[in-house]
């Protein structure tokens, strides 16, 4: 027999989502349709919010600052076990790369649905992820540790400015300076390291060359430790300070996807990958080269426009593997339709420096033709100490042009007032024929404001 | 062990197809209802589900237009816990003639790497060469994939059906290495608790050790108790329906059933918790669709005779009612009852039921007399074409048939189209799955499936009033203002052209 028999592998009976937010309620919708009852992980300022009402169960953890809430591991491992979870999803952000906390729930009987605490750690040290990169054959960028109280002069000068200083133990843009000017380097390690102390607890900093024209193309894996498998690439080179805006899949114009793609299967290997993933390249589109830059070891928060060209749920996936089954699809399962293109609505302010703006949703419409992947609604409280992100507009068509008229075209039927929002900036950069063009590189956005002041 | 032990006890539900078949003509689910489900029935600790049938892949194309394929691989994605059951007769797809014995290693092969990997061979005749044949098609085609086999024992009340008559089957099963179980089925929710104590007996006795499962229908009221005096018996494994896809003429009620069993002292391994999300999601598609949910059944006796199971109840109404003579239906089930007779008790299990309604209708509804017209199934049954009847057949009603012209062409009718005639046929570019639908069903109805494109996929019972409220405010231009009062509720929209 093959083994399909009542009590074996059953799976999760009860999820503890430790987030907030859109990803809270994704995460939700999943659990609900697999059967799986939740609870959710609330600080005070959520306890009303839209997730919060979605779940089975909430469990109050701490005050409304993250650091005292979503970011305490002590108290996120506690309700899991107060809650009778058989798992933690983490989502994204917060502590969903957090070694500590996988390293708990596994004390506790609780399953960490995500990577094991080792590769989480590979991960998380950039430096320890590059020189994995590096030993699977994937090409990195010139560049090396900056050891203490060492000059990074000799090491700048190897790899040629600009060079950009990037902090060992996280992302996100803390710990993150371009150097230009040889006489800067000094200052721009110390503040770096400075940052990086403060944002991750850890100094090490290290430099890369600094590539002026590239663009951000990642490919997703999932891998159940022993297989690795991708599910296809994804553009997300519309950023400002490294955030993402606009995210779409497949990545347009890159001339050698397929071996991006198993650039990111061989690292996947290597690190014996279980869960669901993404590497991160920087494609120079002048040399037409490509460069490995980190691993994301957790869910994306552009994981849908991935979802939309396979048809695949990433999320009943990760919780799949996490259960313990190997993976259900062979890579010649995975086939790709059409594209997608994902629109970030944040409440921050475009036109005053991207100010966030923290306040209640009074009225929020959303087309009902296209994927939207929301927390909020008419009523909603925006709290002040979290990210900004409102809402995903996913659109998919049978081609770019296709996928990219629907995301206008949804655009310009979504509302949301109370709050002030990048809408208007987004429906305007749909309307760019850069972007129309496809295969815009990191800095096209900030040129976009700048050339565009009325952007705002 | 002892005779009257308390065991732990498997489930198999088999809504999805003879609850389906037996209380919504087959027709009630659509990819959609069955796809939002799979996931969450992949979770409550069935041990398989009686998922499909040819007929129900039929229907998928015929009323859905949909692809039956496609919704086989789609729910083994979403239930790869849970061995998913595919009902045979291993003489025919879709079509009620009698296939090429290539085309049926074909449909085996297709439905196993469709991820079908249990199947029932269902012999109405109980030809047990027949069985044995089939059953080792479905093993090679499942090659080295485990895929499990198990036979049916049909149940049924008559001279030739003894208990010894199921102990010598049983034993032929017990005996072929291509067999992995056997069930009892009851298509008509006869099998009393009584018979049920010597029957089962003597089953399990022949079966040396192969597993025993219970299959009956709750028509009569009587499934629910024969399936405790089963579990008591040494039955581990007994088939039941959730929510509204129970009861009535399908299988009995899962929940109340394991509630039943474990007040008996056995145990029942499933997710309480998600045994009743299946169930209410299923009452929840029946509010939502007009579909009727099934109900408890009392005993009736006149039923004994006549035998004729749920899902073929249910269409013989549909079909009445479709030619305007529903108040004959009683007149009907007399003649059902005599057909039956003359033609040597064939057990009412698919395709007899279908044949001796069909014979019942043409003498009751022709005008002339009876037999005056035979339905080609008939003329195929009396001369062989699906085994050797029982018992045989009224010698007056077979000269009656057999010196019919009609008889002699179908006697000489040609063998049926091989693989490689079939691909002659349609044309080398139609892939296997395809091939299978044009020789079941006519082309125009494949060309219609084809053209609807891909199924829809999920399915909220509790939105479709609003949806369909919505779809039909839509197609009204004229309603510009809409009201709905209630106590403490009053919602008012407004059309722009109104004031």
């Amino acid at each position: 027999m093959n083994g399909r028999h009542a009590g074996r592998g059953r799976g999760f009976q009860r999820v503890l989502v430790a987030n907030r937010g859109e990803i809270a309620a994704r995460v939700i919708r999943t659990c609900r349709r697999l059967g799986i009852e939740t609870v959710l992980t609330v600080s005070d300022a959520d306890a009303g919010s839209r997730p919060a009402r979605l779940a089975d169960k909430t469990i109050r953890i701490g005050p409304a600052p993250a650091r005292a809430s979503y970011l305490n591991v002590d108290a996120v491992a506690a309700a899991a076990v107060a809650a009778g979870a058989d798992a933690i999803h983490p989502g994204y952000g917060f502590l969903s790369e957090n070694a500590r906390l996988a390293r708990a729930c596994a004390a506790a009987g609780v399953v960490f649905i995500g990577p094991d605490p080792r590769t989480l750690e590979a991960t998380g040290d950039k430096l320890a992820a590059r020189e994995h990169a590096a030993a699977a054959g994937l090409p990195v960028l010139p560049g090396g540790h900056v050891p203490p109280d060492a000059s990074a002069r000799e090491l700048a000068g190897r790899i040629g400015f600009p060079v950009l200083v990037k902090a060992a133990g996280g992302g996100g843009g803390r710990g993150l300076r371009v150097v230009r000017d040889p006489a800067d380097l000094a200052q721009a390690v110390a503040v770096a390291s400075a940052e990086a102390a403060a944002a991750f607890g850890d100094p090490r900093v290290y430099l890369e060359r600094y590539v002026t024209r590239g663009r951000h193309v990642e490919v997703q894996i999932l891998g159940d430790g022993d297989r690795v498998i991708h599910l296809g690439d994804r553009d997300c080179s519309v950023q400002r300070r490294y955030q993402k805006l606009i995210e779409e899949a497949p990545a347009p114009l890159v001339g050698d996807a397929a071996r991006l793609r198993a650039a990111a299967v061989a690292l996947g290997r290597r690190l014996g990958y279980r869960g669901a993933g993404t590497v991160e390249f920087l494609v120079d589109s002048g040399r037409d080269a490509f460069y490995f830059l980190e691993v994301n070891a957790r869910i994306q928060v552009e994981h849908p426009v991935t979802e939309k060209i396979t048809g695949l749920d990433l999320v009943a996936e990760q919780i799949a593997i996490a259960e313990g089954r190997p993976l259900r699809l062979s890579q010649q399962d995975v086939t790709f339709s059409g594209h997608a293109i994902e629109c970030r609505i944040n409440a921050e302010d475009p036109g005053n420096g991207f100010l966030p703006s923290p306040g209640t949703v009074t009225n929020a419409v959303f087309p009902a033709d296209v994927r939207v992947d929301t927390h909020v609604q008419a009523g909603s409280a925006v709290p002040p100490h979290y990210d900004s992100l409102l809402a995903k507009v996913i659109a998919h068509g049978d081609s770019r042009a296709a996928a990219l008229a629907a995301l206008r075209s949804a655009l310009d039927r979504c509302e949301i007032d109370g709050v002030t929002t990048n809408l208007r900036m987004h429906r305007e950069l749909l309307a760019d024929p850069e972007f129309e063009r496809g295969g815009v590189d990191t800095g096209y956005l900030e040129r976009w404001i700048t050339v565009g002041a009325s952007h705002g | 062990m002892a005779k009257s032990s308390a065991g732990r006890l498997e489930l198999v539900d088999v809504s999805l197809r003879d609850g389906n078949q037996s209380l919504w003509g087959a027709t009630g689910l659509r990819t959609a209802h069955i796809a939002q489900i799979a996931p969450v029935m992949n979770r409550v600790g069935f041990r398989a589900l009686d998922f499909s049938s040819s007929t129900a892949m039929g229907v998928s194309v015929r009323t859905h237009r949909e692809n039956p394929w496609d919704l086989l691989r789609l729910t083994r994605k979403a239930m790869p816990d849970t061995l998913l059951q595919f009902i045979g007769t291993g003489f025919r797809f879709i079509s009620w003639e009698k296939a090429h014995p290539e085309v049926m290693e074909l449909v085996y092969r297709c439905l196993v790497n469709a991820g079908m990997d249990r199947f029932v061979v269902l012999d109405p005749t109980h030809d047990m060469d027949a069985v044995r044949e089939t059953a080792r098609i479905i093993k090679a085609a499942g090659g080295t994939s485990g895929t499990e086999v198990i036979a049916a024992l049909t149940y049924t009340v008559s001279a030739a059906h003894d208990d010894a008559f199921y102990a010598g089957i049983a034993a032929r099963v017990a005996a072929c290495g291509d067999i992995d179980r056997a069930y009892i089925k009851d298509p008509a929710g006869i099998l009393t608790p009584e018979r049920a104590r010597t029957l089962i007996p003597a089953v399990l006795g022949s079966l040396h050790g192969k597993p025993l499962e219970l299959h009956a229908h709750a028509s009569l009221g009587l499934s629910p108790l024969t399936c405790l005096a089963a579990a008591e018996l040494g039955v581990r494994v007994l088939q039941v329906g959730c929510g509204a896809l129970g009861n009535g003429t399908s299988l009995p009620d899962a929940e109340k059933l394991v509630a039943n069993l474990r007040a008996s002292g056995h145990s029942v391994d499933v997710d309480d918790r998600l045994l009743a999300a299946v169930a209410r999601y299923f009452d929840g598609v029946a509010a939502a669709e007009g579909l009727p949910a099934g109900q408890p059944r009392e005993f009736d006796a006149a039923f004994m005779r006549h035998q004729v199971a749920g899902g073929v109840m249910t269409t013989l109404r549909r079909q009445l009612a479709e030619l305007g003579v529903e108040h004959r239906f009683d007149e009907v089930m007399e003649e059902i009852t005599v057909v039956r007779a003359e033609l040597g008790y064939p057990i009412m299990v698919t395709p007899f039921p279908q044949m001796v309604i069909g014979q019942a209708l043409a003498n009751v509804l022709s005008g002339g007399a009876r037999y005056d017209q035979v339905p080609d199934q008939v003329i195929r049954y009396v001369l062989g074409s699906f085994g050797k009847p029982t018992m045989p057949v009224d010698p007056d009603v077979l000269d009656r048939i057999l010196s019919r012209p009609r008889a002699r062409e179908l006697a000489d009718e040609p063998p049926p189209l091989s693989v490689a005639e079939l691909r002659h046929r349609f044309g080398d570019r139609v892939g296997d799955e395809e091939l299978l639908l044009r020789f079941g069903m006519p082309g125009a109805e494949v060309d219609a499936m084809l053209a609807a494109g891909p199924a829809v996929t999920h399915y909220n019972p509790d939105a479709q009033p609003l949806l369909r409220l919505l779809r039909e405010l839509g197609q009204r231009p004229a309603v510009d203002q809409l009201t709905v009062d209630k106590p403490g509720f009053r919602l008012e929209l407004k059309g722009r052209g109104a004031r």
